[in-house]
Protein backbone atom coordinates (compact mmCIF):
# COMPACT_ATOMS: atom_id res chain seq x y z
CA UNK A 1 0.00 0.00 0.00
CA UNK A 2 1.37 3.40 -0.91
CA UNK A 3 1.63 6.33 1.45
CA UNK A 4 -1.11 8.11 -0.50
CA UNK A 5 -3.50 5.16 -0.19
CA UNK A 6 -2.86 4.87 3.50
CA UNK A 7 -3.39 8.60 4.00
CA UNK A 8 -6.63 8.42 2.03
CA UNK A 9 -8.05 5.61 4.13
CA UNK A 10 -7.03 7.20 7.41
CA UNK A 11 -8.46 10.51 6.33
CA UNK A 12 -11.76 8.87 5.44
CA UNK A 13 -11.78 7.02 8.76
CA UNK A 14 -11.18 10.20 10.75
CA UNK A 15 -13.82 12.19 8.84
CA UNK A 16 -16.50 9.49 9.12
CA UNK A 17 -15.74 7.98 12.55
CA UNK A 18 -14.24 10.80 14.59
CA UNK A 19 -15.94 13.77 12.91
CA UNK A 20 -19.39 14.45 11.50
CA UNK A 21 -18.75 12.90 8.08
CA UNK A 22 -18.73 16.30 6.39
CA UNK A 23 -15.76 16.66 4.11
CA UNK A 24 -14.26 19.85 5.40
CA UNK A 25 -10.78 19.99 4.07
CA UNK A 26 -9.15 17.78 6.65
CA UNK A 27 -5.72 17.08 5.22
CA UNK A 28 -2.47 15.49 6.35
CA UNK A 29 -1.43 18.68 8.15
CA UNK A 30 -4.65 19.31 10.10
CA UNK A 31 -3.63 19.33 13.78
CA UNK A 32 -5.52 16.33 15.17
CA UNK A 33 -4.52 16.58 18.83
CA UNK A 34 -4.50 20.34 19.14
CA UNK A 35 -8.01 20.66 17.67
CA UNK A 36 -9.41 17.81 19.72
CA UNK A 37 -10.15 15.58 16.72
CA UNK A 38 -8.09 12.94 18.47
CA UNK A 39 -8.26 12.76 22.23
CA UNK A 40 -6.85 10.35 24.75
CA UNK A 41 -9.64 7.86 23.97
CA UNK A 42 -10.05 8.17 20.21
CA UNK A 43 -6.31 7.59 19.88
CA UNK A 44 -7.05 4.01 20.96
CA UNK A 45 -9.76 3.79 18.28
CA UNK A 46 -7.36 5.01 15.60
CA UNK A 47 -4.68 2.54 16.69
CA UNK A 48 -7.18 -0.35 16.57
CA UNK A 49 -8.31 0.68 13.09
CA UNK A 50 -4.68 0.79 11.97
CA UNK A 51 -4.09 -2.72 13.21
CA UNK A 52 -7.27 -4.13 11.64
CA UNK A 53 -7.04 -2.33 8.33
CA UNK A 54 -3.29 -2.30 7.66
CA UNK A 55 -2.14 -5.09 9.95
CA UNK A 56 0.30 -2.74 11.66
CA UNK A 57 0.56 -3.07 15.43
CA UNK A 58 1.53 0.36 16.73
CA UNK A 59 3.89 -0.09 19.70
CA UNK A 60 3.05 1.93 22.82
CA UNK A 61 6.35 3.73 22.61
CA UNK A 62 5.17 5.25 19.31
CA UNK A 63 1.93 6.63 20.79
CA UNK A 64 3.43 10.08 21.27
CA UNK A 65 2.19 13.61 20.62
CA UNK A 66 4.76 13.96 17.82
CA UNK A 67 3.46 10.88 15.97
CA UNK A 68 -0.19 11.78 16.44
CA UNK A 69 -0.10 15.48 15.79
CA UNK A 70 -1.37 15.03 12.22
CA UNK A 71 -1.90 12.31 9.61
CA UNK A 72 1.39 13.11 7.93
CA UNK A 73 3.33 12.31 11.12
CA UNK A 74 1.18 9.26 11.82
CA UNK A 75 1.71 7.75 8.39
CA UNK A 76 5.45 8.48 8.58
CA UNK A 77 5.55 6.50 11.82
CA UNK A 78 3.50 3.65 10.30
CA UNK A 79 5.86 3.50 7.35
CA UNK A 80 8.72 2.81 9.74
CA UNK A 81 6.81 -0.23 11.00
CA UNK A 82 5.88 -1.85 7.67
CA UNK B 1 5.33 23.97 58.14
CA UNK B 2 5.71 25.12 54.53
CA UNK B 3 5.51 22.85 51.52
CA UNK B 4 9.05 23.50 50.28
CA UNK B 5 10.43 22.10 53.54
CA UNK B 6 9.34 18.58 52.58
CA UNK B 7 12.09 18.10 50.00
CA UNK B 8 14.84 19.89 51.96
CA UNK B 9 14.03 17.88 55.11
CA UNK B 10 14.04 14.60 53.18
CA UNK B 11 17.31 15.64 51.52
CA UNK B 12 18.87 15.95 54.99
CA UNK B 13 17.41 12.68 56.29
CA UNK B 14 18.19 10.49 53.29
CA UNK B 15 20.00 12.41 50.56
CA UNK B 16 20.72 9.38 48.40
CA UNK B 17 17.25 7.93 48.19
CA UNK B 18 15.54 8.36 44.82
CA UNK B 19 13.09 11.28 44.85
CA UNK B 20 11.65 11.69 41.39
CA UNK B 21 11.69 10.00 38.01
CA UNK B 22 10.51 11.29 34.64
CA UNK B 23 11.21 10.28 31.04
CA UNK B 24 14.62 11.95 31.32
CA UNK B 25 15.77 9.94 34.34
CA UNK B 26 15.82 9.84 38.11
CA UNK B 27 17.06 12.32 40.70
CA UNK B 28 17.97 11.63 44.33
CA UNK B 29 16.78 13.94 47.10
CA UNK B 30 20.22 15.56 47.19
CA UNK B 31 20.06 16.26 43.44
CA UNK B 32 16.46 17.48 43.47
CA UNK B 33 17.19 19.73 46.44
CA UNK B 34 20.19 21.26 44.66
CA UNK B 35 18.20 21.76 41.45
CA UNK B 36 15.41 23.45 43.42
CA UNK B 37 17.96 25.82 44.96
CA UNK B 38 19.40 26.71 41.57
CA UNK B 39 15.89 27.32 40.24
CA UNK B 40 15.18 29.58 43.22
CA UNK B 41 18.32 31.56 42.46
CA UNK B 42 17.34 31.82 38.80
CA UNK B 43 13.89 33.16 39.67
CA UNK B 44 15.46 35.72 42.02
CA UNK B 45 17.77 36.85 39.21
CA UNK B 46 14.71 37.29 37.01
CA UNK B 47 13.32 39.68 39.60
CA UNK B 48 10.81 37.41 41.32
CA UNK B 49 10.14 38.48 44.92
CA UNK B 50 8.13 37.14 47.82
CA UNK B 51 4.42 36.91 46.97
CA UNK B 52 4.97 37.18 43.19
CA UNK B 53 3.24 34.67 40.93
CA UNK B 54 5.35 32.41 38.73
CA UNK B 55 3.51 30.73 35.86
CA UNK B 56 4.80 27.25 34.99
CA UNK B 57 3.70 26.33 31.47
CA UNK B 58 5.64 23.10 31.06
CA UNK B 59 4.92 19.50 30.30
CA UNK B 60 4.97 17.23 33.32
CA UNK B 61 8.59 16.78 34.28
CA UNK B 62 11.16 16.94 37.05
CA UNK B 63 11.98 20.36 35.65
CA UNK B 64 8.44 21.61 36.38
CA UNK B 65 8.61 20.23 39.92
CA UNK B 66 11.97 21.95 40.48
CA UNK B 67 10.42 25.27 39.41
CA UNK B 68 7.52 24.81 41.86
CA UNK B 69 10.08 24.21 44.60
CA UNK B 70 12.26 27.09 43.49
CA UNK B 71 9.31 29.48 43.55
CA UNK B 72 8.26 28.46 47.05
CA UNK B 73 11.82 28.66 48.36
CA UNK B 74 11.86 32.39 47.66
CA UNK B 75 8.33 32.84 49.00
CA UNK B 76 6.75 33.13 45.56
CA UNK B 77 3.51 31.49 44.44
CA UNK B 78 3.50 29.01 41.56
CA UNK B 79 0.74 28.79 38.99
CA UNK B 80 0.77 25.58 36.94
CA UNK B 81 -0.82 26.20 33.53
CA UNK B 82 -2.24 23.31 31.50
CA UNK B 83 0.40 22.49 28.87
CA UNK B 84 -2.48 21.54 26.54
CA UNK B 85 -4.12 24.93 26.98
CA UNK B 86 -4.31 27.25 23.97
CA UNK B 87 -2.31 30.47 24.18
CA UNK B 88 -5.45 32.62 24.58
CA UNK B 89 -6.62 30.84 27.72
CA UNK B 90 -3.11 30.61 29.18
CA UNK B 91 -2.73 34.36 28.65
CA UNK B 92 -6.09 35.01 30.36
CA UNK B 93 -4.83 33.13 33.42
CA UNK B 94 -1.45 34.87 33.42
CA UNK B 95 -3.09 38.30 33.13
CA UNK B 96 -5.63 37.48 35.83
CA UNK B 97 -3.01 36.76 38.49
CA UNK B 98 -0.52 39.30 37.08
CA UNK B 99 2.44 36.95 36.87
CA UNK B 100 5.91 38.14 37.75
CA UNK B 101 7.71 35.52 35.64
CA UNK B 102 6.99 32.73 33.19
CA UNK B 103 8.79 29.42 32.84
CA UNK B 104 8.04 27.76 29.48
CA UNK B 105 9.61 26.59 26.24
CA UNK B 106 10.42 29.59 24.05
CA UNK B 107 7.99 28.75 21.24
CA UNK B 108 5.12 28.25 23.65
CA UNK B 109 5.81 31.51 25.50
CA UNK B 110 6.17 33.80 22.48
CA UNK B 111 2.45 34.09 21.54
CA UNK B 112 1.43 35.15 25.07
CA UNK B 113 4.21 37.60 25.96
CA UNK B 114 2.79 40.72 24.39
CA UNK B 115 0.25 43.37 25.31
CA UNK B 116 -0.25 43.36 29.06
CA UNK B 117 2.26 40.51 29.44
CA UNK B 118 4.94 42.10 27.23
CA UNK B 119 7.48 42.83 29.95
CA UNK B 120 7.19 39.54 31.86
CA UNK B 121 10.61 37.89 32.28
CA UNK B 122 10.88 34.41 30.74
CA UNK B 123 12.96 31.46 31.87
CA UNK B 124 13.01 29.50 28.60
CA UNK B 125 13.48 25.80 29.20
CA UNK B 126 14.51 24.78 25.70
CA UNK B 127 16.41 27.71 24.21
CA UNK B 128 17.87 31.12 24.90
CA UNK B 129 14.63 32.82 23.83
CA UNK B 130 14.08 34.32 27.28
CA UNK B 131 15.91 36.53 29.73
CA UNK B 132 17.38 33.32 31.07
CA UNK B 133 17.80 29.79 29.73
CA UNK B 134 17.65 26.52 31.65
CA UNK B 135 21.32 25.91 30.82
CA UNK B 136 22.19 29.11 32.73
CA UNK B 137 21.16 27.34 35.94
CA UNK B 138 24.44 25.43 35.93
CA UNK B 139 26.25 28.68 36.73
CA UNK B 140 24.13 29.39 39.79
CA UNK B 141 25.34 27.79 42.96
CA UNK B 142 24.42 27.82 46.60
CA UNK B 143 21.15 28.16 48.42
CA UNK B 144 18.87 31.16 48.00
CA UNK B 145 18.32 33.54 50.91
CA UNK B 146 16.15 31.65 53.40
CA UNK B 147 12.62 33.02 53.13
CA UNK B 148 10.82 34.12 56.26
CA UNK B 149 7.45 33.30 54.82
CA UNK B 150 4.56 32.18 56.96
CA UNK B 151 2.32 29.16 56.64
CA UNK B 152 -0.50 31.48 55.63
CA UNK B 153 1.30 32.68 52.50
CA UNK B 154 -0.03 31.33 49.23
CA UNK B 155 1.85 28.29 47.93
CA UNK B 156 0.14 27.92 44.54
CA UNK B 157 -2.90 28.90 42.51
CA UNK B 158 -4.88 26.31 40.53
CA UNK B 159 -7.19 27.60 37.81
CA UNK B 160 -10.49 25.82 37.28
CA UNK B 161 -13.27 26.30 34.77
CA UNK B 162 -15.51 29.30 35.49
CA UNK B 163 -19.24 29.38 34.69
CA UNK B 164 -19.14 32.88 33.20
CA UNK B 165 -16.46 31.93 30.69
CA UNK B 166 -13.36 33.03 32.63
CA UNK B 167 -11.27 30.54 34.62
CA UNK B 168 -11.11 31.08 38.39
CA UNK B 169 -7.85 30.92 40.37
CA UNK B 170 -8.15 28.88 43.56
CA UNK B 171 -5.57 30.20 46.05
CA UNK B 172 -4.01 27.53 48.26
CA UNK B 173 -1.84 28.50 51.22
CA UNK B 174 0.94 26.37 52.67
CA UNK B 175 -1.33 25.71 55.64
CA UNK B 176 -4.19 24.55 53.36
CA UNK B 177 -1.96 22.18 51.41
CA UNK B 178 -0.15 20.77 54.46
CA UNK B 179 -3.44 20.04 56.24
CA UNK B 180 -4.35 17.81 53.31
CA UNK B 181 -0.90 16.31 52.73
CA UNK B 182 -0.45 15.39 56.41
CA UNK B 183 -3.88 13.78 56.56
CA UNK B 184 -3.43 11.97 53.25
CA UNK B 185 0.02 10.61 54.07
CA UNK B 186 -1.34 9.18 57.32
CA UNK B 187 -4.47 7.81 55.65
CA UNK B 188 -2.47 5.68 53.20
CA UNK B 189 0.36 5.03 55.67
CA UNK B 190 2.98 6.61 53.37
CA UNK B 191 6.56 5.50 54.07
CA UNK B 192 10.00 5.99 52.59
CA UNK B 193 9.90 2.63 50.77
CA UNK B 194 6.82 3.72 48.81
CA UNK B 195 6.98 4.35 45.10
CA UNK B 196 4.26 6.83 44.21
CA UNK B 197 2.86 7.51 40.77
CA UNK B 198 1.88 10.86 39.36
CA UNK B 199 -0.94 10.43 36.88
CA UNK B 200 -2.76 13.77 37.13
CA UNK B 201 -1.49 16.90 35.41
CA UNK B 202 0.08 19.53 37.68
CA UNK B 203 -2.77 22.04 37.25
CA UNK B 204 -5.13 19.37 38.59
CA UNK B 205 -5.16 19.06 42.38
CA UNK B 206 -4.80 15.26 42.43
CA UNK B 207 -1.10 15.85 41.68
CA UNK B 208 -0.63 17.58 45.06
CA UNK B 209 -0.88 14.25 46.85
CA UNK B 210 1.45 12.43 44.46
CA UNK B 211 4.27 14.92 44.82
CA UNK B 212 4.04 16.08 48.41
CA UNK B 213 3.04 12.82 50.08
CA UNK B 214 6.12 11.28 48.43
CA UNK B 215 8.42 14.14 49.43
CA UNK B 216 7.04 14.17 52.99
CA UNK B 217 7.95 10.54 53.66
CA UNK B 218 11.11 10.48 51.54
CA UNK B 219 9.54 8.14 48.98
CA UNK B 220 9.91 8.20 45.23
CA UNK B 221 7.43 9.57 42.70
CA UNK B 222 7.42 8.56 39.03
CA UNK B 223 5.72 10.87 36.55
CA UNK B 224 3.37 9.48 33.89
CA UNK B 225 3.91 11.54 30.74
CA UNK B 226 0.77 13.41 29.53
CA UNK B 227 0.51 11.40 26.33
CA UNK B 228 0.33 8.09 28.19
CA UNK B 229 -2.31 9.18 30.70
CA UNK B 230 -5.09 7.30 28.89
CA UNK B 231 -3.14 4.64 26.96
CA UNK B 232 -4.14 1.54 28.95
CA UNK B 233 -1.18 -0.68 28.04
CA UNK B 234 1.35 2.05 28.71
CA UNK B 235 -0.22 2.80 32.11
CA UNK B 236 -0.14 -0.84 33.18
CA UNK B 237 3.48 -1.19 31.99
CA UNK B 238 4.29 1.90 34.03
CA UNK B 239 2.78 0.43 37.20
CA UNK B 240 4.65 -2.83 36.66
CA UNK B 241 8.03 -1.42 35.60
CA UNK B 242 8.17 1.37 38.19
CA UNK B 243 6.97 -1.09 40.85
CA UNK B 244 4.38 1.49 41.95
CA UNK B 245 3.06 0.91 45.47
CA UNK B 246 0.61 3.83 45.73
CA UNK B 247 -1.42 4.78 42.66
CA UNK B 248 -3.78 7.76 42.58
CA UNK B 249 -5.93 8.67 39.58
CA UNK B 250 -9.42 9.44 38.36
CA UNK B 251 -11.65 6.34 38.02
CA UNK B 252 -11.62 6.78 34.21
CA UNK B 253 -7.93 5.89 34.10
CA UNK B 254 -8.32 2.90 36.43
CA UNK B 255 -11.28 1.57 34.45
CA UNK B 256 -9.26 1.77 31.22
CA UNK B 257 -6.41 -0.17 32.83
CA UNK B 258 -8.75 -2.88 34.08
CA UNK B 259 -10.92 -3.15 30.95
CA UNK B 260 -8.31 -2.65 28.24
CA UNK B 261 -4.90 -2.96 29.88
CA UNK B 262 -5.28 -6.25 31.77
CA UNK B 263 -4.21 -4.68 35.04
CA UNK B 264 -5.79 -7.46 37.06
CA UNK B 265 -3.98 -10.18 35.11
CA UNK B 266 -0.53 -8.84 36.04
CA UNK B 267 1.54 -10.95 38.39
CA UNK B 268 3.79 -9.55 41.09
CA UNK B 269 2.28 -6.07 41.25
CA UNK B 270 3.87 -4.04 44.04
CA UNK B 271 0.65 -2.07 44.56
CA UNK B 272 -0.51 -1.74 48.15
CA UNK B 273 -2.87 1.25 47.88
CA UNK B 274 -5.03 2.61 45.09
CA UNK B 275 -6.72 5.96 45.58
CA UNK B 276 -9.30 7.50 43.28
CA UNK B 277 -11.13 10.82 43.22
CA UNK B 278 -12.62 13.37 40.88
CA UNK B 279 -15.74 11.52 39.74
CA UNK B 280 -17.93 8.63 40.90
CA UNK B 281 -16.52 5.14 40.29
CA UNK B 282 -19.34 3.04 38.77
CA UNK B 283 -20.02 0.26 41.25
CA UNK B 284 -19.84 -2.59 38.73
CA UNK B 285 -16.33 -1.62 37.70
CA UNK B 286 -15.24 -0.88 41.26
CA UNK B 287 -16.37 -4.34 42.28
CA UNK B 288 -14.08 -5.84 39.61
CA UNK B 289 -11.16 -3.81 40.95
CA UNK B 290 -11.97 -4.82 44.54
CA UNK B 291 -12.15 -8.51 43.64
CA UNK B 292 -9.11 -8.36 41.35
CA UNK B 293 -6.86 -6.69 43.94
CA UNK B 294 -8.05 -8.27 47.19
CA UNK B 295 -5.03 -7.31 49.30
CA UNK B 296 -4.72 -3.72 48.05
CA UNK B 297 -6.24 -0.93 50.12
CA UNK B 298 -8.72 1.15 48.10
CA UNK B 299 -9.69 4.71 48.95
CA UNK B 300 -12.35 7.01 47.53
CA UNK B 301 -11.46 10.64 48.17
CA UNK B 302 -13.63 13.65 47.52
CA UNK B 303 -13.14 17.39 47.42
CA UNK B 304 -13.44 20.30 45.00
CA UNK B 305 -10.12 22.09 44.34
CA UNK B 306 -11.34 24.74 46.83
CA UNK B 307 -11.12 22.22 49.70
CA UNK B 308 -8.24 19.92 48.61
CA UNK B 309 -9.68 16.64 49.89
CA UNK B 310 -12.42 17.14 52.48
CA UNK B 311 -13.86 13.63 52.80
CA UNK B 312 -12.46 10.15 52.42
CA UNK B 313 -13.71 6.59 52.48
CA UNK B 314 -11.82 3.32 52.56
CA UNK B 315 -13.47 0.71 50.34
CA UNK B 316 -13.43 -2.65 52.07
CA UNK B 317 -15.93 -5.30 51.02
CA UNK B 318 -18.62 -4.21 48.61
CA UNK B 319 -22.01 -5.73 49.40
CA UNK B 320 -23.17 -7.90 46.47
CA UNK B 321 -26.51 -6.07 46.29
CA UNK B 322 -24.99 -2.55 46.25
CA UNK B 323 -26.08 -0.76 43.07
CA UNK B 324 -24.90 2.80 43.71
CA UNK B 325 -21.33 4.15 44.02
CA UNK B 326 -19.55 3.77 47.38
CA UNK B 327 -19.75 6.74 49.78
CA UNK B 328 -17.43 9.72 49.56
CA UNK B 329 -17.05 9.12 53.29
CA UNK B 330 -16.55 11.39 56.24
CA UNK B 331 -14.51 14.50 57.07
CA UNK B 332 -10.81 14.52 56.17
CA UNK B 333 -7.83 16.92 56.43
CA UNK B 334 -8.99 18.18 59.84
CA UNK B 335 -12.11 19.68 58.25
CA UNK B 336 -15.72 19.69 59.37
CA UNK B 337 -18.32 18.74 56.74
CA UNK B 338 -22.10 18.83 56.94
CA UNK B 339 -25.05 18.90 54.60
CA UNK B 340 -27.69 21.62 54.54
CA UNK B 341 -31.17 20.87 53.19
CA UNK B 342 -33.20 23.29 51.09
CA UNK B 343 -34.90 24.69 54.18
CA UNK B 344 -31.51 25.65 55.66
CA UNK B 345 -31.42 23.02 58.37
CA UNK B 346 -28.61 20.50 58.77
CA UNK B 347 -29.52 17.26 56.96
CA UNK B 348 -30.14 14.30 59.26
CA UNK B 349 -29.62 10.63 58.54
CA UNK B 350 -31.28 9.66 55.27
CA UNK B 351 -31.74 13.28 54.16
CA UNK B 352 -30.15 15.09 51.24
CA UNK B 353 -28.50 18.49 51.24
CA UNK B 354 -25.66 20.58 49.83
CA UNK B 355 -22.29 19.65 51.33
CA UNK B 356 -20.57 22.48 53.23
CA UNK B 357 -16.95 22.42 54.39
CA UNK B 358 -14.95 24.42 56.88
CA UNK B 359 -11.47 23.81 58.21
CA UNK B 360 -7.76 24.05 57.50
CA UNK B 361 -7.79 22.63 53.96
CA UNK B 362 -10.42 25.08 52.67
CA UNK B 363 -8.72 27.44 50.21
CA UNK B 364 -7.99 31.05 51.07
CA UNK B 365 -10.30 32.11 48.24
CA UNK B 366 -10.24 33.00 44.54
CA UNK B 367 -7.55 35.26 43.16
CA UNK B 368 -8.81 38.80 42.85
CA UNK B 369 -11.92 38.21 44.97
CA UNK B 370 -12.63 38.67 48.68
CA UNK B 371 -11.16 35.87 50.83
CA UNK B 372 -13.30 33.00 52.06
CA UNK B 373 -12.59 34.03 55.67
CA UNK B 374 -14.46 31.95 58.24
CA UNK B 375 -17.37 31.28 55.87
CA UNK B 376 -17.84 27.57 55.14
CA UNK B 377 -17.26 26.62 51.50
CA UNK B 378 -20.43 25.57 49.68
CA UNK B 379 -19.46 22.73 47.34
CA UNK B 380 -22.55 22.81 45.10
CA UNK B 381 -22.62 19.02 45.50
CA UNK B 382 -25.74 17.32 46.83
CA UNK B 383 -25.04 14.48 49.26
CA UNK B 384 -27.04 12.15 51.48
CA UNK B 385 -26.05 11.18 55.00
CA UNK B 386 -26.07 7.42 55.56
CA UNK B 387 -26.95 5.93 58.93
CA UNK B 388 -23.30 4.93 59.48
CA UNK B 389 -22.21 8.59 59.27
CA UNK B 390 -20.78 8.37 55.75
CA UNK B 391 -21.89 10.80 53.04
CA UNK B 392 -22.98 9.58 49.60
CA UNK B 393 -22.65 11.78 46.53
CA UNK B 394 -25.99 12.40 44.81
CA UNK B 395 -25.45 15.08 42.15
CA UNK B 396 -24.81 18.73 41.32
CA UNK B 397 -26.84 21.84 42.04
CA UNK B 398 -25.63 23.63 38.90
CA UNK B 399 -24.17 23.09 35.43
CA UNK B 400 -20.72 21.97 36.40
CA UNK B 401 -19.84 18.55 34.97
CA UNK B 402 -16.83 16.28 35.08
CA UNK B 403 -14.93 15.07 32.03
CA UNK B 404 -12.47 12.39 33.14
CA UNK B 405 -12.27 14.11 36.50
CA UNK B 406 -11.71 17.60 35.08
CA UNK B 407 -14.20 20.20 36.16
CA UNK B 408 -16.01 21.72 33.23
CA UNK B 409 -18.43 24.61 33.61
CA UNK B 410 -20.81 24.25 30.69
CA UNK B 411 -21.14 28.05 30.72
CA UNK B 412 -17.46 28.43 29.83
CA UNK B 413 -17.84 26.16 26.79
CA UNK B 414 -21.05 27.93 25.77
CA UNK B 415 -19.36 31.33 26.03
CA UNK B 416 -16.57 30.10 23.74
CA UNK B 417 -19.07 28.73 21.19
CA UNK B 418 -21.01 32.00 21.16
CA UNK B 419 -17.82 33.76 20.13
CA UNK B 420 -18.11 31.98 16.74
CA UNK B 421 -19.47 34.48 14.18
CA UNK B 422 -22.13 32.08 12.82
CA UNK B 423 -23.44 30.89 16.18
CA UNK B 424 -26.44 32.72 17.62
CA UNK B 425 -27.40 30.36 20.47
CA UNK B 426 -25.38 27.68 22.23
CA UNK B 427 -26.04 25.11 24.92
CA UNK B 428 -23.80 22.25 25.94
CA UNK B 429 -24.80 19.02 27.64
CA UNK B 430 -22.89 15.90 28.57
CA UNK B 431 -23.72 12.37 27.63
CA UNK B 432 -22.27 9.32 29.32
CA UNK B 433 -20.19 9.28 32.46
CA UNK B 434 -16.60 8.69 33.42
CA UNK B 435 -14.45 7.44 30.61
CA UNK B 436 -17.31 7.69 28.11
CA UNK B 437 -18.33 11.26 29.00
CA UNK B 438 -18.84 13.41 25.91
CA UNK B 439 -19.71 17.07 25.39
CA UNK B 440 -22.52 17.72 22.91
CA UNK B 441 -23.18 21.25 21.70
CA UNK B 442 -26.64 22.32 20.57
CA UNK B 443 -26.25 25.31 18.31
CA UNK B 444 -28.49 27.68 16.44
CA UNK B 445 -26.49 29.20 13.63
CA UNK B 446 -26.99 31.23 10.44
CA UNK B 447 -24.53 29.01 8.59
CA UNK B 448 -23.90 25.57 10.05
CA UNK B 449 -20.13 25.24 10.54
CA UNK B 450 -18.72 21.71 10.17
CA UNK B 451 -17.57 19.89 13.32
CA UNK B 452 -13.90 20.31 12.39
CA UNK B 453 -14.36 24.07 12.29
CA UNK B 454 -16.21 24.10 15.62
CA UNK B 455 -13.45 22.03 17.22
CA UNK B 456 -10.81 24.36 15.84
CA UNK B 457 -12.73 27.34 17.19
CA UNK B 458 -12.93 25.73 20.64
CA UNK B 459 -9.27 24.72 20.52
CA UNK B 460 -8.27 28.36 20.19
CA UNK B 461 -10.13 29.23 23.41
CA UNK B 462 -10.43 26.20 25.67
CA UNK B 463 -8.24 23.42 27.07
CA UNK B 464 -8.50 20.12 25.21
CA UNK B 465 -10.84 18.35 27.58
CA UNK B 466 -13.39 21.14 26.99
CA UNK B 467 -13.47 20.85 23.19
CA UNK B 468 -16.93 19.66 22.13
CA UNK B 469 -17.22 16.10 20.81
CA UNK B 470 -20.22 16.63 18.57
CA UNK B 471 -22.64 19.29 17.42
CA UNK B 472 -26.39 19.24 16.82
CA UNK B 473 -27.94 22.16 14.93
CA UNK B 474 -31.42 23.39 15.83
CA UNK B 475 -33.56 26.21 14.44
CA UNK B 476 -33.72 27.57 17.96
CA UNK B 477 -32.90 26.20 21.38
CA UNK B 478 -35.80 24.98 23.54
CA UNK B 479 -36.86 27.46 26.23
CA UNK B 480 -39.04 27.12 29.28
CA UNK B 481 -42.12 29.33 29.60
CA UNK B 482 -40.14 32.00 31.40
CA UNK B 483 -37.54 32.06 28.63
CA UNK B 484 -34.79 30.10 30.34
CA UNK B 485 -32.89 27.48 28.44
CA UNK B 486 -34.75 24.16 28.80
CA UNK B 487 -31.90 21.83 29.69
CA UNK B 488 -34.24 18.93 30.38
CA UNK B 489 -35.58 19.11 26.82
CA UNK B 490 -31.99 19.16 25.56
CA UNK B 491 -31.14 16.11 27.65
CA UNK B 492 -34.09 14.29 26.04
CA UNK B 493 -32.91 15.32 22.57
CA UNK B 494 -29.44 14.12 23.51
CA UNK B 495 -30.79 10.69 24.36
CA UNK B 496 -32.47 10.62 20.93
CA UNK B 497 -29.23 11.63 19.22
CA UNK B 498 -27.31 8.92 21.03
CA UNK B 499 -29.97 6.34 20.12
CA UNK B 500 -29.57 7.16 16.40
Amino acid sequence: MTREEMLGELRQFVVSELLDGRDTGLDEHTPLLAWGVLDSLSVNVLVSFTSERFGIAVPQSEVTPENLKDLDAYVAMLTRHT
Amino acid sequence: MRLERLISDSAVRHPDRPAIKDEGGELSYRELDALADRTARALTELGVRRGDRVAIWLNKSTQAVAVMQGAMRIGAVYVPVDPMSPAARAATIMRDCRIGALVAPGDRARPVLHGELAGVPLLATDSDAGQMAWSDLDDLDGAPEPNRGSDDDLAYILYTSGSTGTPKGVCISHRNAMAFVDWAARAVGARAEDRFSNHAPFHFDLSVFDLYAAFRCGGRVAIVPEHHAYVPGALVDFIVCERITVFYAVPSALILMVDRGELLAQRGLALRAVVFAGEPYPIKQLRRLREGLPSVRLFNWYGPTETNVCTGYEVREIAPDRSVPVPIGHAASGDRVWAVSDDGSEARIGEEGELLVSGPSVAVGYWGRPPQGDEPYRTGDIVRLQDDGEYVYVGRRDHMVKIRGHRVELGEVEAALLAHPDVTEAAVVTVGAGIEARLIAFLAAGREPPLLEVKRHCAERLPRHMIVDSVVFLQELPRTRNGKLDRLALQRKTMQEVAK
